[in-house]
């Protein structure tokens, strides 16, 4: 009531006043008719009323101070006031605003990506209760790889530490959707997966432990397109791969476990699934940790569970592996590979922040060195050192506010782009998203800048009643400050930079192993029901007009690796100190080596005349060959990885499978008629024109119903595969580009400005017998001064931070002298520039006019 | 000015307001004079007192005012009491009531 009345009064002040000024006339005026009727003539008696009412106005004013919201009414002013300074220096305020904007903006967006991947992983409630497991084998150094249902069941069994343990398996399917056969994501889930989230179904239900492989849960981004967001979805009937499946559920609009997943159907493992350990991987394990259960007791419960595993004659022959069960928390397994660069990008962005800052506040000291009068003015006429600071203040906040939403601005363009990045981990990406707290965030820290960057220039100010020539060194005391961590920060980013971009480099000129240009893929899904399809799809693919050579593979280089797995090789046994016989298996048609142009060693490369019928038969690479077999030939020999033994017919070169900057590992290579397992293939053409849409016709030709996904050059995706490194040496540069330009013009407004107060001086000094040359060189010596001690600081703290960096560097050692050599020469360069033009202006003072000056 | 009340204990301004007012509606100059005469002419009430106060009154809803024509034809703001301010007025009795008593509890004392 009190607050509504305030607000009533406040609005309608003006007429409220005019209407006091009336009541307090009329008040006068039957005082001044009691007076007359006293007996005082008509002038007494207004001047009576007159010096009984005293100062009328000043009664109207303490009226008006009552209506609520006088305490504002300054403040109000001070920012109409602010309003007006800004717009009259607009050079200031654009730097100072596109400066902090960009870098608030930048940190904004970062931020947002760190939320949905690692703060608030997936917007999963408690997501710090949730483990997901993983096998590491030590012998073979793979980490993070699969497990099998094995583990599922073992974590399912230690019910004092876990409350809820689920697994789930990769689907994809080919379904009809809006008229078009399109491939469908999802994932097969054991009951638990949903209560392992917390998480409630929007519409209908989610799986019983009675559920078979008939019924699913959709999303709700396939609710909202495929079924109009209607109640009547559940119960109808989805075809998947040509099955049917009956809708039980609709998950909740935030559930997007994994990212990008469309659809979920129960998963019943056999019961020999649940004993072969090491076999028939299935994709995760994701448990939930019992009340007052920490992770590291959870981890040490699943250790000591493997280490009796090892003790008790491990039957399933997987201890001499090194094996163990990881348990990392839910956002590792949703960030995975990015948690590095997106802590560098956090960092990096932030220190542009700081630099920002120290600039705003160099822009803001010189700036208030000349509204010294005007604050010695104010204080004259009675205003107070907190009146001053509040409007200082004011000023301030409202830089912040504009540098705010120019950095949400910033912010909601780059979130915008993050989608549309080529990098690993898209499906994740698109789901990063700009919301009022984001917002709230950048607004915030950018307040905080502006605050912070004007504390100093203000407590300057305020000193006005000290020497001036104190408060100019204490002002220069700040800006050295200031310019040193400004080219300190610089030197970092710098560093990092150079350090990046020469791995980047480095990494570009590796060769895969394989001819990547002109090679155009994609993927696609194995009809159920059409078993003469490839052979036919083969055929259409071979006779496409302008195709080179044609191949099916599954999966390709540079798609996510082959499948793993140990293998035996016929009349040998594995002795302690030997490689462990693992590797990797690509299931590929005989054109696939000409296709790739990967070089045959020895022996014959696969041929059409290895079909199902035809004795098994594969290919290894020569990594294969000298690893298991060095100094002899592997020809002849069998191997058994998949489906029983086959005989090694030749040896190709080795290729870089999945990553420039590591080598696969030991491949094999199998004839795909021959090893019918797996239901995705990928199709690639070498050929000069666009391939995409030449494949989408070849499979369509052959079979309508297929969907045709993934389809890129090769050259993109072993472009994506750097996608990480790219985008990290690019921002990291324009990060440090613009570090290295806001250094520029700080130290330049610094020494412009301290040349344009020692004008008299340096004539003075000129008049006297200077030479400009000494001119030059003392200002050149100041500025080398205030950088030096940056670089120098700056040295040092990339020489510490580089340890952030070392997963991220290739062939590059830290400390690498090249790179901490180019990041000083340019900030020295840079340094030496900004100085240069204030110190010539220097040097070329004319004494005459400078002593007329003042 | 001079003739400012010099020992009006702070925020009994606003009281002696409402105590007037609980007698019946009446403009600011009617309310000043009631106060003087009825206080034997100890009280004087400023103007630059009184008119902030009836604005604190007005904003914490104790009074209400609304535009009437004196008994001369004039055009005055004239002010009454509402529910609100009958409550506050009691509560503001019993608090003085307190207060004077305890003072002269601790005059007597001495």
């Amino acid at each position: 009531m009190k607050l509504w009345n305030r607000i009533r009064f406040w609005l309608t002040r003006t007429r409220l006043d005019s209407e006091l000024a009336d009541e307090i006339g009329a008040h006068r005026e039957m005082l001044e008719r009691q007076l007359r009727g006293e007996g005082l003539s008509p002038a007494d008696a207004h001047a009576a009323a007159r010096r009984r009412f005293g100062n009328d106005l000043g009664a109207r004013e303490r009226s008006r101070d009552e209506w609520g919201f006088a305490w504002l009414e300054p403040a109000l002013r001070d920012a109409r006031f602010a309003l007006r300074l800004l717009r009259h220096q607009p050079l200031v305020t654009v730097a100072a605003i596109v400066t902090v904007g960009l870098a608030v903006g930048a940190n904004t967006a970062i931020v947002s990506v760190l939320r949905t991947a690692l703060l608030d992983p997936l917007g999963i409630r408690d997501a710090g209760n949730i483990m997901v497991a993983s096998v590491r084998l030590e012998k073979l150094q793979m980490t993070g790889a699969e497990t099998s249902a094995v583990e599922y069941r073992e974590l399912q069994e230690m019910t004092d530490t876990f409350s809820a343990v689920a697994a789930s398996e990769p689907r994809e399917w080919t379904a009809e959707l809006g008229g078009q056969p399109s491939r469908m994501l999802g994932r097969g889930v054991t009951p638990d997966y949903f209560r392992v989230f917390g998480e409630h179904p929007l519409a209908g239900r989610f799986f019983h432990r009675e559920d078979r492989e008939t019924v699913a849960v959709i999303s709700y981004g396939l609710w909202q397109t495929q079924f109009a967001a209607s109640p009547s979805a559940i119960g109808t009937v989805l075809m998947l791969d040509g099955r049917p499946y009956r809708i039980v559920g609709v998950a909740g609009p935030r559930f997007h476990v994994p990212a990008g997943v469309q659809a979920w159907v129960p998963v019943v493992f056999s019961p020999d699934r649940l004993r072969r350990r090491g076999y028939n991987m299935i994709e995760s394990v994701f448990a939930r940790l019992r009340d007052g259960v920490t992770p590291a007791r959870a981890a040490d419960r699943v250790n000591r569970y493997v280490a009796g595993l090892k003790t008790s004659n491990d039957p399933t022959g997987m201890a001499h592996l090194g094996y163990f069960i990881d348990l990392d928390s839910f956002s590792h397994f949703v960030a995975g590979d990015l948690r590095r660069p997106l802590w560098l990008l956090w960092a990096a962005a932030s220190t542009v922040l700081l630099v920002g800052c120290a600039n705003v506040a160099l822009l803001l000291t010189s700036r208030t060195a000349g509204r010294r009068r005007e604050m010695a003015i104010r204080l004259a006429v009675g205003a107070t050192r907190w009146q001053l600071l509040r409007q200082l203040s004011i000023e301030s906040s409202l830089l912040g506010l504009l540098s705010g939403l120019a950095g949400i601005a910033v912010a909601a363009l780059a979130v915008s782009l993050i989608g549309r990045l080529a990098m690993p981990g898209k499906a994740l990406l698109e789901l990063v998203s700009l919301d009022r707290r984001l917002m709230l965030y950048g607004l915030a820290i950018a307040l905080a800048c502006s605050l912070a960057s004007g504390i100093a220039p203000a407590l300057q100010l305020l000193r006005t009643n000290q020497a001036a020539a104190m408060v100019r060194s204490a002002r220069r005391g700040f800006q050295r400050v200031f310019l040193a961590a400004e080219v300190a920060a610089t030197v970092v980013l710098l560093v990092g930079t150079s350090l990046l971009l020469r791995s980047l480099w480095a990494l570009e000129q590796v060769r895969p192993g394989f001819d990547s240009s002109h090679l155009a893929t994609g993927f696609l899904l194995r009809p159920p029901n059409d078993p003469g399809f490839l052979d036919r799809l083969d055929r259409n693919l071979r006779a496409l007009p302008g195709v080179e050579s044609a191949a099916l593979a599954y999966p390709i280089p540079f798609s996510g690796g082959g499948e793993t797995s140990g293998f035996s090789i016929q009349g040998r046994q594995h002795f302690q100190g030997q490689p462990e016989f693992h590797g990797e298996a690509y299931f590929v048609s005989a054109a696939y080596f000409a296709t790739l142009r990967i070089p045959l060693v020895s022996g014959r490369a696969l041929a059409d005349s290895d079909t199902a019928a035809a004795p098994r038969v594969c290919v290894v690479d020569s990594l294969f060959a000298s690893r298991f077999f060095p100094g002899g030939s592997p020809i002849g020999s069998k191997i058994a990885m998949f489906a029983g033994w086959a005989q090694i017919v030749g040896v190709v070169g080795s290729i870089h499978g999945t990553a420039l900057d590591h080598s696969s590992r030991p491949t094999i290579y199998y004839s795909m008629p021959q090893i019918p397992y797996f239901p995705s293939r990928a199709v690639i053409l070498r050929t000069s024109l666009p391939g995409g849409p030449l494949i989408r016709q070849a499979v369509k030709q052959t079979n309508a119903s297929v969907p045709v996904f993934d389809v890129r050059s090769m050259e993109d995706r072993i472009a994506e595969s750097l996608g990480i490194r790219r985008i990290l040496g690019i921002l990291v540069s324009v990060f440090g580009a613009l570090c290295l330009l806001l250094a520029m013009v700080g130290l330049h407004g610094v020494v412009s400005q301290i040349v344009g107060e020692r004008t008299v001086e340096i004539g003075v000094r000129l008049a006297l017998g200077a030479r400009p040359a000494q001119i030059l060189a003392y200002f050149l010596g100041y500025g080398l001064a205030a950088g030096g001690t940056g670089l120098v600081l700056g040295l040092a703290g990339a020489g510490w931070a580089q340890q952030w960096l070392a997963g991220l560097l290739y062939e590059v050692r830290p400390f690498d002298p090249p790179a901490f050599a180019a990041a000083a020469l340019a900030v020295l360069t840079t340094l030496l520039a900004a100085v240069f033009w204030p110190a010539r202006r220097a040097s070329r003072i004319d004494p005459q006019r400078a002593l007329r000056y003042e | 000015m001079a003739e400012r009340a010099p020992d009006l204990l702070p925020g009994t301004l606003d009281m002696l307001v409402l105590k007037t007012l609980a007698r019946g509606p009446n403009h600011g100059y009617g309310i000043a004079q009631h106060i003087h005469r009825i206080s034997g002419e100890a009280l004087t009430i400023g103007e630059g007192s009184l008119y902030p106060a009836l604005q604190r009154l007005l904003v914490n809803a104790w009074v209400r005012a609304e535009w009437t024509a004196s008994d001369t034809g004039r055009k005055v703001r004239q002010y009454s009491l509402t529910a609100a301010g009958r409550k506050q007025l009691a509560r503001e009795t019993r608090d003085f009531g307190y207060l004077v008593a305890a003072i002269a509890r601790v005059m007597e004392g001495a």
